[in-house]
């Protein structure tokens, strides 16, 4: 790392009408560093460098890029002149080759008299794939074709076809596997010897101080600190970026304590002999005041479990009871109180254009209509009691979901079905890019819910949350499962990893 | 600086309310120099008698412009219903055999526009799409049987759909039930959320197609009522009766505001305004001198300024 400053902030504000998302801040990034920016969701980590990266414009402050002013239009902009960022949210162009996808804009390299020789670019794209070992990519294959994680992969080849200065990685190893990550690893560790920044944006910690060179810590829109190289090394790192994230001390108490796996004798939710898709003949017993936990690699078949027990998809075998109903339907999961918060939030579980109170009574309209009237007071009643034992942070119960945060939105998902007052919960991948300060209430939520006698299933791939919370906890691998756990304070994440891969 | 702000933030408002507004001064100030008004007695009947079947289809049409759907089957629908009409009051003396017989087909055309999409998996519009050219060859066949390109009631008395304060009566009436359903029951808030977004929708409990043929019910009520005014405005009906309605009603549901992907920007007032506008243009430009056959340019610039205040997608990137 060089001292060499290459790009800087002064006084940059930004507000979205009356919410300040960032007062004054002034950072610098350094050549040849892996920055983090580490803060709470609406710190405004994510809102620097997407300003920096021309996605939005700043309403106040300025920016300096290799000593000169900055001000890009575009992120396209942006990318070409040397910064680039790999977005928390899909960012590919659907329905289109992967080759297509890489070289967006940048067609007329390939082109003769206007047309596109489709060949040179699928090969140049190959190469390129197969220049950061990523080998199971065929640049010629419709993008539609791959996964959300292999469009992360593809999205930061993209990101490195254009040799930026800086890149900026978002919240984007939450969607990839194990495998993804060390490709994502290695080419930032490269990138740094070559003398390039990195700024990488994490909610998981040990990710954050395994790989930064230097910390940023943020808080409502306010930078709360720096580490440095140091620092980072030292033995109570985390604690103290905990306590610079929150504010105060969070306390050690972050998942469950007890070890009592007692539960109720009733069932509330059973899974006989399923088969559908790739699942086959796979059994469940989730009784009341229990938590069950489910994990494995994201291909594993554990993601459909939860949607199986939903009624979302169709059975070929067994059948899924909840007490004496059969059920066949999300209406029938929800008229059995059951609730499902899906792994994708931002498509299947919320209504990102519109109202917090919107998405938080739609599943409670049924339940609130008089002679078909539905007060628009008792709904305005019912999001606002949910947004303050949420704590959600909002103006009102009329702002639009995808206006907030990451962690605020993942709140409203939940809020839903607290409303609802399900009794069931399927919940998958409850805390994905959730900062801890919410985490650490959703697991406060998860385990009053289970004191409450709720039956909670847990579907996730952060195996330290399902070892801290579940009762019972069953390992997938291949689409079966491939051992159960019982809660333990013995467990250890290397005991079980065997069992995954 | 922060009147600027004002009007950024409320773009949208301002270019939907505006486009009104606008008409309604221009055409309130302008004509009396040219010794016309458009506030007298006879101005105002021709108004509401212009916006009247218009208003009443784009106020249904919210229901299934906020699906995200569009229906071009309207305009033969209009068509075939007025027909049916002035046939059957014809025939029994009476328009109620006819009003119900429209009703029983609007009804069966509505539940297989509303499910057809999901059950088939095809773009709601190729219904619709089928339906217009079904029921257009249906009125040919009818009018080349018949021998004539146009038929009247002959003994029923039609008179009361003439009366502009029926037509306003019916226009407040509908417009008040519609909201109600669309703004406080769950019929509009599913058909709003399916618009939105249909994943979310289903894993929030709501039957999909259930919900859709509900909301193209309501249209179809809307259709038939507004067919009755059609057909009551001259006891006739024609082949050509209710060409077009169908792109009107698109003009006139953007020209207020609403948005073609459905969701829940989606109001039932932006129907009104929009309806009421278009007329106005119609009305009010000729009472500025602009020739019958100039209004139609006119038309087309106002609304690309309208449209370009107000559809256009912009999607802010927010605090996380």
């Amino acid at each position: 790392m060089s001292e060499k400053v290459i790009f800087r902030t002064e006084e940059l504000c930004k507000n979205y009408g009356p919410t300040i998302a960032l007062k004054n801040v002034d950072i610098e990034i350094r050549q040849g560093e892996i920055r983090g920016l580490v803060g709470e969701n609406g710190s405004g980590k994510s809102t620097i460098m997407s300003i920096a990266s021309g996605m939005q414009k700043q309403s106040n402050g300025r920016m300096y890029f290799k000593d000169k002013e900055w001000n890009p239009d575009s992120m396209i902009e942006a990318a070409k002149e040397g910064i680039a960022m790999i977005l928390q949210e899909a960012n590919i162009i659907p329905h289109v080759s992967v080759a297509e996808n890489i070289f967006a804009g940048r067609e007329k390299e390939f082109s003769k008299f206007g047309i596109i020789n489709v060949k040179k670019m699928n090969k140049a794209a190959n190469a390129l794939l197969r220049s950061y070992q990523i080998d199971h990519i065929d640049a010629s294959v419709n993008i539609d074709r791959y996964s959300f994680e292999d469009g992360k992969l593809i999205e930061i080849v993209r990101a490195m076809s254009e040799n930026p200065e800086i890149l900026v990685v978002d919240e984007t190893t939450t969607a990839l596997s194990l495998e993804g990550r060390k490709i994502l690893y290695r080419l930032i560790r490269e990138m740094a010897n070559c003398q390039k920044s990195v700024v990488l944006i994490s909610h998981d910690m040990e990710e954050i101080i395994e790989q930064c060179d230097a910390l940023t810590v943020l808080r409502d829109g306010d930078i709360i600190g720096h580490l440095d190289q140091k620092e980072i090394a030292s033995v109570s790192v985390e604690k103290k970026i905990r306590y610079m994230m929150v504010g105060r001390e969070i306390g050690d108490k972050y998942y469950r304590e007890d070890y009592d796996v007692s539960h109720q004798e009733e069932v509330a939710l059973e899974l006989k002999n399923v088969s559908s898709g790739s699942i086959k003949d796979f059994s469940l017993k989730l009784h009341k005041g229990q938590i069950i936990g489910i994990g494995g690699l994201s291909g594993s078949g554990m993601h459909q479990i939860g949607r199986i027990a939903y009624g979302l998809e169709p059975l070929e075998h067994g059948s899924v009871q909840s007490g004496a109903v059969e059920i066949k339907t999300c209406l029938n999961a929800i008229e059995n109180g059951i609730g499902y918060i899906s792994k994708n939030r931002d498509t299947e579980a919320l209504i990102l254009e519109g109202s917090i109170k919107d998405n938080i009574c739609l599943p409670l309209l049924n339940s609130m209509e008089e002679a078909t009237f539905i007060s628009p007071r008792k709904e305005k009643s019912m999001s606002n009691r949910e947004i303050e034992s949420f704590s959600i942070k909002c103006n009102s119960s009329q702002q639009w979901v995808n206006t907030l945060s990451g962690g605020n939105k993942q709140k409203v998902s939940f809020a839903k079905w607290t409303a609802k007052g399900s009794d069931i919960i399927i919940m998958d991948s409850p805390t994905r890019g959730v900062d801890i300060g919410v985490k650490q209430a959703m697991y406060q939520l998860i385990e009053k819910m289970k004191e409450e006698g709720k039956a909670i299933l847990m579907i996730s791939e952060e195996l330290s949350e399902l070892i801290g919370m579940s009762d019972e906890l069953i390992i997938m691998k291949k689409f079966k499962v491939s051992k159960v756990f019982q809660r333990s304070p013995d467990l250890k994440e290397t005991d079980i990893i065997e069992y995954m891969i | 600086m922060k009147s600027n702000e004002m009007i950024k933030q409320n773009k949208q408002k301002i270019g939907i309310y505006g486009g009104l507004v606008t008409c309604l001064i221009i055409f309130t100030v302008l004509p009396p120099l040219r010794g016309q008004s458009l506030w007298t007695v006879s101005k105002l009947s021709t108004l509401m008698s212009d916006v009247i079947v218009l208003a009443l289809l784009s106020i249904g049409a919210v229901f299934i412009y906020s699906l995200g759907n569009i229906d071009i089957s309207v305009g033969k629908q209009v068509g075939i219903y007025s027909t049916i009409i002035v046939a059957l009051g014809n025939t029994t003396d009476s328009l109620l055999p006819g009003i119900l017989l429209c009703i029983v087909i609007a009804l069966v055309i509505a539940v297989i526009n509303g499910s057809a999409g999901d059950l088939l998996n095809i773009h709601p519009i190729i219904s619709s799409l089928v339906f217009m050219m079904v029921l257009g060859g249906v009125s040919s066949i009818t009018y080349t049987q018949l021998g004539t390109r146009n038929i009247s009631l002959r003994t029923v008395d039609y008179s009361i759909f003439k009366n502009p304060l029926f037509m306003f009566l019916v226009l407040v009436i509908e417009f008040i039930v519609i909201g109600y359903f669309f703004n406080y029951t769950k019929f509009g808030k599913y058909a709003k959320a399916i618009g939105a977004n249909q994943q979310v929708a289903k894993q929030c409990g709501i039957h999909i197609i259930k919900y859709k043929i509900i909301s193209y019910i309501f249209f179809a009520i809307t259709i038939v009522t507004a067919s009755l005014f059609q057909m009551g405005y001259t006891g006739s009906a024609s082949d050509s009766t209710g060409t077009g309605f169908e792109m009107n009603v698109m003009v006139a549901l953007i020209l207020g505001g609403m948005p073609l992907s459905g969701g829940m920007k989606s109001k039932v007032i932006y129907a009104l305004i929009g309806s009421l506008t278009y007329s106005l243009l119609n009305i009010g430009l000729p009472l500025l001198g602009v020739e019958p056959n100039q209004v139609f340019i006119i038309k087309a610039i106002i609304f690309l300024i309208v449209v370009l205040l107000t559809s256009r997608k912009k999607y802010g990137v927010l605090p996380r």
